[in-house]
């Protein structure tokens, strides 16, 4: 069987990903406990998450201390359409998206043009002057006391294969952002700018199409995250910590990278749990250390190691010193 | 009128705090390009440090003040040759640099969690709820001794930048570090010794903050976003820009009040930065370094 | 390609580890009837959260002494008595870092993997609102006594019970008060007010009570209404507004970080109003030591519990005295009781079920009429008012002395309470 793949797909990476989708949807059927269900589906969310923020952090190497923004904003206009025009779960959470990346090209197709830190300087402002903004419109949030949808009783349950779904599509988004074409004209645009262009790279339209892209799926993460937990309130949603989550997973588990934020995404919710029983004190101290070490050591993280290890050299992440250099 | 005199009295007392805490940040952006992520956790650290000799040693925080930034200087050094050396200079250590520190704050916010836990710490002195009247306005001694501190220390900036080698040497590297290695200025001691004064300079302005405010570990945070804003108005580096740009950002915080409810007067400050970003990178004066 | 065979790997990892934890129940949502847990042993297994980390760990840790108090008490009569056996109880407190993500997740694991029987809350508002959920989507007895907010109550869920009455009545208690004082001729009429208040759901509840009781009995002005951001710092503009005002009654409600810094600054500018309320703040130790006494006289302030109900309440004087013993003679404040009488609760609904099945836990919880150490001296779980507590509030308020004493309602009252302020007089 012939499946007509476009010229930079890997056969093997496709049928990788769709066996793990496979296994990973047989899971339940095998062990039951609900526990582990529910925390994998926290997993997938989070996994893709990580990877949308990957796209403007390590793809075009914009670091954004301010994505809970667009999570909030996906996750509110979802509840409140669910809420208020009775709207189906997925289709709120569609709108949710295209609303949340909407947002994104508000604030970010001015600021894009900034380089360097002066872009996640402006990034902290967008998102805490976005959180006050809607804490304070509770017509939209409900203001501090949030909003609680209506609850199903199986949801929860389902919303795991809905989050292999989600996670998937990121993956493989990831995969085409940096593999094909435009993943090229991307990297250009992260080493040099001005000589992008003059190649013909178009970094405007590129920069807004992958802000977009990343809103988007952020903001349906955010939805996702208000139907599985039935009440959401924007102190959580917009909450600096949280975007400050998907900063750590992608440059611990590998900025720029293809995988690396989704690993990075699985060790950080499995610390957490693991941590959160044992020493809940200790967590904000581990994560620091490690993002010290990462950047002192290793500047490719997790997946760094791993390719130090199979002794793999790949000079195209070597791009703006975020690698060691070759 | 009355309140407007209010207001404006106000608006200059807080500025001289805001402009304490933005300049150790301008300083280390101007002479090293590196945007200090772990300005919040030194301010932070600055708080509790006052705190702490107040409850344990009965020392008075503007008496602990000098202790404070000279502790605060040795520990910039330290984390400079520990940590920030390592890194490449240029654009391309720009984001490395901001991650790098914001891991050291975690890890300070950490320590403070586990030393002090995280309830409220009040720094209560004699002085506290002192008010003398200016005019027909009852304002707090205490801020008005902030004030006081932070001109005194933006006058010694001035002099220590204009008079003195090391201030000379200080702008010298902002300009053009490659020509200083070639007419025999210790490149890497300068940018040492000014994150040390960075880090001092954030440490004492924490430090004032503990007299007005109750502070816990998250501290420092809020106060870093309004460092950005008064750097980035204020170009980089320059005392007059920090000054005039801490004074507008306290102007526009406190008469916000008049025009949009009392809630939202928080996010000013905040959309105030991007609005500025966006539309003059540069700051108001140009990216003036260090004059 | 590598990445592909990586991830197969480390999906036939999670595979292994998988199968590797012990078969557990198939998926919940077939049983809707809420089975029984079977009871591990001869134990009773309960669990809650609190936040023992983050920024309301010191009034988790209160609220722990409750839990553990309650627990004590009642392992040292041998445990509770289900059916004629006596079972012990034990507590599985997990902590949730002030964190509503952390506390659902927690609380799934307490359901899925600790196998309690039932949940006890967490403190504060979106904590319970969240977690509250996670009770109701697995039929799971949910008793709380950290979540004031109505709106808690307001979705129809029926396993979700709760201690703490509203922060709409809170502010009736402090009106009703200045009420009789108006009658009594103490306080103008009609009686102006500045009303500031933090924008969470409390501050909207207590700006609610108020704004709703001047509605309705037409005596009073509201001339300032304005909300602030929790642990805002720099509250001067604000009291700018509340000065030029010129009010009679300057009522806030906060929590106490702002109201120290709040009401230092109010001192410093030479502000004085003839009643002064912070809402449920005002009695607290810490908030004398770090403004000093002088500056916290006369505040009056509106609690779900005092240790002063002991004079006149027996169940509080046994809680009280029982707390002192072994805590080196430390006063409990409402934390403490609301933990303590929250545990209680759940015991007595047991009892009175005689067993551990969720379902028939969950009737004599709606129907429970327990004498409590709670003001009223009784606590219920209304259904119409979605089975939240509406027991009354003591109103308190500062004297010279230090002490604060009960000035509301009439049964409770250990002191006349004072109006207009008399430190205004200058």
């Amino acid at each position: 069987m012939k499946v007509p793949l476009p010229a930079w797909v890997r056969p093997r990476a496709a049928i990788g990903l769709l066996a793990a989708c496979v296994v990973l949807a047989l899971v339940p059927l095998l062990n039951g406990a609900v526990y582990w269900h529910n925390l994998l589906t926290l997993t997938f969310v989070g996994v893709a998450a990580a990877l949308a923020w990957n796209w403007l952090g390590g793809y075009l190497g914009q670091v954004s201390f301010g994505h809970a923004a667009m999570f909030g904003v996906g996750g509110f206009v979802a509840a409140q359409l669910q809420l208020q025009l009775r709207f189906p779960m997925l289709v709120s959470w569609a709108i949710g998206g295209v609303a949340a990346g909407a947002f994104s090209l508000i604030w970010g197709h001015p600021t894009l043009r900034l380089r360097g830190p002066y872009f996640s300087i402006a990034t902290i402002g967008v998102g805490e002057a976005t959180r006050l903004v809607c804490t304070y419109w509770d017509w939209f949030t409900g203001g501090s006391s949030g909003l609680s949808l209506p609850m199903r009783s199986n949801l929860k349950y389902e919303l795991y294969w809905y989050g292999i779904a989600l996670a998937a599509l990121a993956v493989a988004a990831s995969y085409a952002l940096r593999r094909s074409p435009m993943g090229l004209s991307l990297l250009a645009i992260k080493s040099d700018v001005d000589a992008a262009s003059d190649v013909g790279v178009s970094a405007t339209r590129l920069q807004d199409w992958v802000l977009f892209l990343s809103g988007l799926t952020i903001g349906i993460c955010g939805a996702f995250y208000a139907s599985y937990f039935s009440y959401i309130e924007p102190g959580d949603m917009f909450g600096f910590d949280r975007s400050i989550s998907w900063v750590l997973m992608g440059v611990i588990g590998g900025i720029g990278t293809i995988l690396g934020p989704a690993l990075g995404a699985v060790i950080f919710i499995l610390v957490k749990e693991y941590l959160i029983a044992s020493y809940p004190q200790l967590y904000l101290g581990l994560y620091g250390t490690l993002l010290v070490l990462v950047i002192l050591f290793e500047p490719l993280g997790i997946t760094g190691l791993f390719l130090r290890l199979v002794r793999r050299r790949r000079p195209d992440l070597a791009v703006t010193g975020m690698a060691a250099e070759d | 009128m009355e309140r407007f005199a209010e207001l404006v009295i106000a608006s200059v007392l807080l500025a001289g705090l805001y402009a304490t805490m933005a300049y150790g940040l301008g300083l280390i952006y101007g002479v090293l390009r590196i945007v200090n992520l772990n300005h919040g956790g030194m301010i932070m650290a600055g708080a509790y440090a006052a705190w702490w000799l107040h409850a344990a040693l009965g020392l008075d925080p503007y008496l602990s003040l000098a202790l404070v930034s000279v502790v605060a200087f040795f520990v910039g050094i330290f984390t400079y040759r520990l940590l920030v050396r390592r890194l490449p200079r240029g654009a391309a250590g720009g984001v490395q640099s901001l991650l790098l520190l914001f891991g050291v704050w975690l890890i300070l916010r950490n320590a403070a969690y586990l030393i002090f836990t995280g309830n409220d710490h009040t720094l209560r002195t004699s002085y506290s709820t002192l008010a003398v009247g200016i005019g027909s306005a009852l304002v707090s001694v205490n801020r008005i001794a902030v004030f006081g501190v932070a001109i005194l220390i933006l006058v010694f900036l001035h002099l220590l930048l204009t008079r003195t080698y090391m201030g000379k040497a200080i702008r010298a590297v902002a300009q053009n570090p490659d020509s200083c290695t070639l007419v025999g200025i210790p490149v890497e001691r300068i940018y040492g010794l000014t994150f040390g004064l960075g880090t001092a300079l954030a440490s004492a302005a924490g430090l004032l903050g503990s007299t007005l405010f109750p502070f816990n570990p998250t501290f420092g945070g809020a106060e870093l976003l309004k460092s950005f804003v008064v750097v980035v108005l204020g170009g980089l580096g320059s005392v007059a820009g920090t000054a005039i740009a801490a004074l507008i950002l306290a102007v526009v915080e406190v008469f916000a009040i008049l025009v949009i409810p009392a809630y939202l007067t928080a996010a000013v400050g905040f959309v105030l930065l991007v609005v500025v970003l966006v539309v003059r990178p540069g700051g108001l004066f140009g990216q003036r370094v260090l004059g | 390609m590598r990445t592909a065979t990586r991830v197969l790997a480390l999906c036939a990892l999670l595979l292994g580890a998988c199968k590797q934890s012990s078969p557990e129940q198939k998926q919940p949502a077939q049983t809707a009837s809420g089975g029984a847990a079977a009871p591990s042993g001869n134990e009773i297994l309960i669990g809650a959260t609190l936040p023992l980390t983050g920024g309301e760990a010191r009034i988790g840790g209160f609220y722990k002494e409750g839990y553990e108090l309650a627990f004590e008490e009642a392992n040292q009569a041998g445990g509770i008595s289900v059916g004629g056996k006596k079972m012990p109880v034990r507590l599985t407190l997990l902590d949730d870092t002030s964190a509503q993500a952390t506390a659902a997740s927690l609380a799934d694991r307490l359901i899925n993997s600790d196998k309690v029987s039932f949940l006890l809350g967490t403190y504060a508002t979106n904590l319970v609102e969240a977690q509250s959920v996670v009770a109701e989507q697995n039929n799971i007895p949910y008793v709380n006594g950290g979540g004031a907010a109505t709106a808690i109550y307001k979705r129809g869920y029926k396993w979700v019970f709760g201690l703490l009455a509203p922060v709409e009545l809170l502010a009736e208690s402090i009106m009703k008060w200045v009420d009789a004082e108006q009658q009594g001729g103490h306080l103008p009429k009609p009686a102006t007010i500045a009303l500031l208040w933090e924008n969470t759901s409390h501050g909207k509840d207590f700006r609610k009570g108020v704004t709703e009781w001047a509605d309705k009995t037409k005596t009073y002005k509201v001339l300032v209404d304005e909300s602030f951001e929790l642990g805002g710092k720099d509250f001067s503009a604000l009291l700018g507004q509340v000065k030029a005002a010129k009010a009679d009654l300057f009522l806030a409600d906060a929590h106490l970080p702002d109201y120290i810094t709040m009401q230092r600054q109010y001192v410093t500018a030479g502000l004085c109003n003839k009643v002064l309320s912070y809402g449920a703040r005002g009695s607290e130790k810490q908030a004398a030591e770090a403004l000093g006494k002088k500056n916290v006289e006369y505040v009056l302030s509106a609690v779900w519990w005092s240790p002063l109900l002991a004079d006149k309440n027996p169940e509080a004087k046994k809680f009280v005295d029982l707390f002192k013993a072994k805590h080196q003679n430390r006063v409990p404040e409402w934390y403490q009781a609301l933990g303590y009488e929250t545990a209680r609760a759940l015991f007595r609904a047991i009892e009175q079920a005689g067993s551990l099945d969720r379902n028939a836990v969950k009737e004599k919880l709606a129907a429970l009429k327990m004498t409590s150490i709670l003001p009223g001296g009784e606590l219920t779980f209304p259904a119409e008012f979605g089975q939240q507590s509406h027991a009354p509030f003591v109103v308190q308020q500062n004297m010279p002395d230090g002490s604060s004493p009960i000035v509301a309602p009439q049964d409770s009252a250990t002191a006349k309470g004072i109006a207009p302020n008399p430190n205004c007089g200058k």
